[in-house]
């Protein structure tokens, strides 16, 4: 019962934040930008001039699934730190202003606190990535050919997956700090570390979170769920889940003391 | 002047595909503006964000939302 009051407020904040409106609309943004400027650039390059004279330029038009990764990039460079930006204050923030402190006298348990938040902003992540991915799909499937809406489906599970991991990084570094910025910090240098180890040691980490994407452009070819993939979103559900454990056993020592 | 000609007739081609990237940053724009209007107190001067809305596109709405607006009061 109470689980769904603090949701219910959070999803009103975000509402009244204009969150609702604006970071679907970003991650369309996002999702639109590659597709357009790959099939616009041959205008774009003669128009900005630099060509020489009688230049010509054979530039291969890249295949449709290539074209949908190109977005998924984007997403994962832009959109994480979107993501990352979004959620950085929302215990840090109520911690410092006294919001959480008025929300836990109450008889809240910490577990229902965190995960409330937790599906929240998941809930507003997911839906994003969800318009940014059709959005894309269909300037893939206009612009350069035929890409399934299956596969695309697939991926979009997948990477959700991926994101809802992000989100859940970011929640347990809010339990850490009452500064907001620093939680973004962490929660970037979280993601690079993570990254880094597994692209220095690929083949010790083929089931790390940040695998999904490169499992991706597979998918979306052919629709083949590599194993890797599956073991590597068994992982990152753990790794939430973890994760979310983990926040709520800091946040409840914090409030102690 | 036949470039700014060329790129003006290329737009007008292909209004349909492009459309939707303009009317995105229409409502980005307007949304940021009325939440603007609407909030009695900012990060930084109220005018500031106004220019920085109108005159850089997606970013400028984007940097209000985020750290424009005081959501811990």
């Amino acid at each position: 019962m109470q689980w769904r009051t603090i949701y219910r407020k959070e999803c009103v904040e975000s509402a009244r934040n204009f969150k609702w409106i604006w970071v679907p609309l970003v991650f369309i943004l996002f999702c639109i930008i590659d597709p357009l400027s790959t099939y616009y650039l041959p205008q774009i390059l003669e128009s900005t001039g630099g060509v020489p004279e009688g230049a010509t330029f054979n530039i291969p038009t890249p295949p449709p699934s290539e074209v949908f990764m190109m977005s998924i990039s984007q997403l994962n460079t832009l959109g994480l730190l979107v993501i990352s930006l979004i959620t950085m204050g929302t215990i840090a923030g109520e911690r410092k202003s006294g919001v959480a402190e008025l929300i836990l006298v109450k008889p809240v348990s910490y577990m229902a606190y965190i995960s409330a938040k937790w599906a929240a902003h998941v809930t507003l992540v997911v839906l994003s990535i969800l318009i940014g991915f059709l959005a894309s799909w269909y300037y893939t499937q206009l612009l350069f050919g035929e890409l399934q809406f299956l596969h695309v489906l697939i991926a979009f599970f997948f990477y959700g997956l991926y994101m809802v991991f992000v989100i859940s990084i970011s929640i347990f570094m809010n339990t850490w700090t009452k500064i907001p910025g620093l939680v973004l910090f962490l929660t970037l240098c979280t993601l690079i570390l993570i990254n880094l180890f597994t692209n220095l040691l690929p083949h010790f980490l083929e089931w790390s979170p940040t695998m999904i994407t490169s499992y991706l452009p597979t998918v979306l070819m052919n629709g083949d769920i590599a194993q890797n993939l599956w073991m590597a979103s068994v992982m990152t559900i753990i790794l939430t889940a973890l994760l979310l454990m983990g926040a709520k056993i800091v946040l409840s020592k914090k409030e102690i003391t | 002047m036949i470039m700014t000609q060329d790129v003006i007739q290329t737009i007008n081609e292909h209004i349909a595909i492009i459309a939707p990237l303009l009317i995105i940053q229409a409502i980005l724009i307007v949304t940021a503006l009325v939440s603007l209007i609407r909030t009695e107190v900012t990060n930084g001067p109220k005018w500031m964000w106004a220019l920085i809305i109108l005159f850089i596109s997606t970013i400028g709405p984007i940097a209000y939302f985020i750290f424009g607006r005081r959501n811990d009061t």
